[in-house]
């Protein structure tokens, strides 16, 4: 029925993946910077305000990914009721907010050049838009419990119902305006821009993976050591009174 | 008063029973076994747990760690509720609308139940704790006493085979005390059991069979009630209470 | 499955017989609806045609007045602590959800009733051309809508932030819900056949169908004490 956790077992294993992948990262950082300043071509049309197309796209997906990992782990909780799989949703949904500002944050700089105006109701700013509520929400949920256990439960929940809906979600803003740029890389029939900006695109995607991960890992340790401290406290206050 | 063979057959089965809200444990680590017929009484003060453990052998709680059986049946979150037909519980909230009146309230739950015989039980129930000419009257204008009756008829309503009482007396004048106490003096014809939880040492210490003492989530003691001296045991208890702290 | 359909129909009968007693839900959102209407008819610029944007202001409406219905749903549960003894009997958690799920649907169909009509008298609407499609529109889309409230509901019910705690958690996920059932209601309000619909109404259909499933499925882990 409840999987037992060693709430003691060592969490440095996990911190030097974590060390590890944060190196590759910032390896993959610089590099992908130099590309984006120094390699990849100014786009003809839209100017030098196209490079934060680097930052802006492999951030959307690297939020996306996050919340994919919050919708499994929260099925997985649910299921075993195992801490490590909370723990994880909360790291990944926190990741997946920030990496989520950031691309509505990067958007509307792009879009007051392109489009002429901070902010369109396009589909992929408003599906980006509205994940991110969905993600606050869950955070929002997580503290309105009185009972922790019962806040990660109702956080899961809205974490699968979340995912249900995310599809339905991107459906209907697609279907109710579409003015964003296509997608002229990751087409089917292969990319038709400049293959340096290909380049400077999946060397970027690479690197902010990594830095994802390794602070995915490195929240998972900060974490799990709060949960233990906590624990810790309490024990250390009901043994006088015990 | 005989007691069949532990284990073999047990009413309620507790195994590792632990509860935990957070980092504060609420139980920590019960196990019991009671046999059928048997009037369990657990005494403990205020923040023992006791609660939480009769939430948790009724399956209102979900245990954190360990298992709980209901006639040999392995109490689980799962949809086959069988076991959940099987026992009653009594609290000191009435678990009632008070929106609706007695006998909609006895119709709803026996709906829940899914009793073929609704009417008769409904008028037995009422009946029972003299609340029959008050049936379409809404609880809203009963006292506290008359809403403990229709808890307990509501309790009853489906015959269970075990009935959990989780301080039942709070709350309640002395008159509606002595009336609850006769219709559970009822309860103890050797083939239901009863478990009662309570801090009050005043009652349920004449009815029970058996007597547990719970303190800081823990089981401190465990013993037939013939080998409690009533005279006695208010200061036993103290002392035990006392030693745990 | 005729006895979980029993227990899931008691719980609907139960909730409906103290909506009908108390009133209190009705009157307050109906109240609600009204009044949002007077606020948008003194809103609206007088130069605005209301029948082009009626189909948004119908559903901003039901979704804000439904919310606040929501609010009410479990506070009877809590009362008396009756939840404790819906949740040690035997009905299975998919029933109960069901059963509440029922009734907000009940509740929340009167005050539609309520609502377009008033509509219809405010802004000078014309409905009669295409009431079985709106039928259609208004009862699928309440349907989706109150299968993901009922749900937060449980959840607000059992939080420390309460009822404050449902439109939070609930207008992102029913943005598909908002767009297909007011681009639907404004086409029928304009005279557009049902044909122009039908994707919409497939839409709100698949995502009832869904969100049924998953939040009947998913009651359980938020009703376990």
């Amino acid at each position: 029925m409840n999987v037992p956790v060693d709430e003691n077992a060592s969490l440095a294993g996990t911190r030097r993946w974590s060390v590890g992948l944060g190196f590759l990262a910032a390896i993959a950082l610089v590099w992908g910077f130099w590309m984006i300043f120094f390699y990849a071509p100014t786009e003809r049309e839209m100017g030098i305000v196209q490079r934060i197309f680097y930052v802006h796209v492999p951030s959307a997906l690297v939020a996306y990914l996050a919340f994919g990992i919050v919708a499994l782990c929260s099925l997985g909780y649910l299921w075993l009721r195992d801490e490590r799989l909370d723990a994880i949703s909360v790291c990944a949904a926190e990741l997946g907010v920030i990496f989520a500002t950031i691309v509505l944050v990067t958007g509307p700089l792009w879009g007051k050049i392109a489009w002429g105006a901070w902010w369109v109701w396009d589909a992929r700013t408003s599906f980006t838009l509205l994940l991110w509520f969905i993600y606050v929400g869950y955070f929002v949920l997580r503290q309105a419990t009185e009972d922790p256990e019962r806040g990660k439960r109702f956080a899961a929940v809205l974490g699968i119902v979340g995912a249900v809906d995310i599809p339905l979600i991107h459906m209907s803003v697609q279907w109710f305006r579409t003015q964003h740029p296509k997608p002229v890389v990751l087409k089917p029939e292969g990319p038709t821009a400049a293959p340096e900006m290909v380049q400077t695109l999946l060397v970027n995607m690479l690197a902010l993976t990594l830095l994802f991960f390794s602070l995915l890992l490195a929240r998972y340790v900060v974490e799990r050591l709060s949960r233990r401290i906590d624990a810790a406290r309490v024990a250390a206050q009901l043994r006088p009174a015990a | 008063m005989s007691h069949p063979a532990e284990g073999a057959g047990a009413a309620v089965e507790a195994r590792g029973l632990e509860k935990w809200y957070g980092a504060l444990p609420a139980v920590r680590g019960v196990d019991l076994s009671i046999a059928p017929g048997t009037f369990l009484t657990i005494f403990g003060p205020n923040g023992a747990g006791k609660s939480t453990l009769l939430r948790m052998l009724c399956g209102a709680v979900r245990p954190t760690r360990g298992s709980v059986f209901i006639g040999g049946e392995e109490i689980r979150n799962t949809e086959d509720e069988g076991w959940r037909r099987r026992i009653g519980l009594l609290s000191h909230q009435a678990f009632l609308y008070p929106g609706l009146s007695a006998a909609e309230n006895l119709d709803f739950f026996a709906r829940l139940y899914g009793l073929a015989d609704r009417a008769a039980r409904i008028e037995a129930g009422l009946r029972d704790v003299g609340l029959w000419e008050r049936r379409d009257d809404r609880v809203r204008t009963f006292s506290r006493g008359m809403q403990q009756r229709l808890a307990l008829a509501r309790t009853l309503l489906h015959d269970p085979e075990v009935v959990f009482l989780d301080e039942p007396y709070t709350g309640l004048d002395p008159h509606a005390s002595a009336m609850l106490r006769q219709v559970l003096d009822r309860l103890k014809d050797g083939r239901r059991t009863v478990v009662l939880v309570t801090h009050n040492l005043s009652q349920g210490l004449e009815q029970a069979d058996r007597v547990a003492v719970q303190v800081g989530g823990r089981w401190m003691s465990d013993e037939p009630a013939g080998d409690i001296d009533p005279a006695t045991w208010e200061r036993v208890y103290t002392g035990r209470v006392a030693a745990a702290a | 499955m005729a006895a979980y359909l029993a227990q899931a129909w008691a719980v609907a009968r139960k909730d409906l017989l103290l909506e009908a007693r108390s009133r209190e839900r009705f009157v307050a959102m109906a109240t609600f609806a009204v009044l949002v209407a007077v606020v948008f008819s003194f809103a609206l610029d007088p130069g605005v045609r209301a029948s082009t944007i009626a189909g948004a202001m119908l559903w901003v409406t039901v979704l804000f007045a439904g919310t606040l219905g929501l609010g009410r749903a479990f506070a009877l549960e809590r009362e008396a602590d009756a939840l404790t003894g819906v949740l040690v009997s035997p009905i299975p958690r998919g029933a109960f959800y069901l059963g509440k799920l029922a009734a907000n649907l009940a509740i929340v169909t009167c005050v539609e009733l309520v609502i377009f009509p008033v509509y219809a008298l405010f802004f000078g609407l014309r409905y009669a051309g295409a009431l079985g499609g709106l039928a259609i529109v208004v009862v699928l889309a309440t349907i989706g809508f109150m299968a993901l409230g009922t749900l937060f509901a449980a959840m607000a019910a059992h939080s420390r932030l309460g009822e404050t705690l449902i439109p939070i958690l609930l207008l992102p996920l029913l943005i598909p819900v908002v767009i297909f059932a007011a681009s639907a209601t404004q086409r029928l309000l304009v005279g557009r056949p049902f044909s122009e619909i039908e994707s919409s109404v497939r839409m709100l259909l698949a995502f009832d169908l869904i969100f049924l499933f998953v939040c009947t499925a998913a009651f359980g882990a938020v009703m376990e004490e």
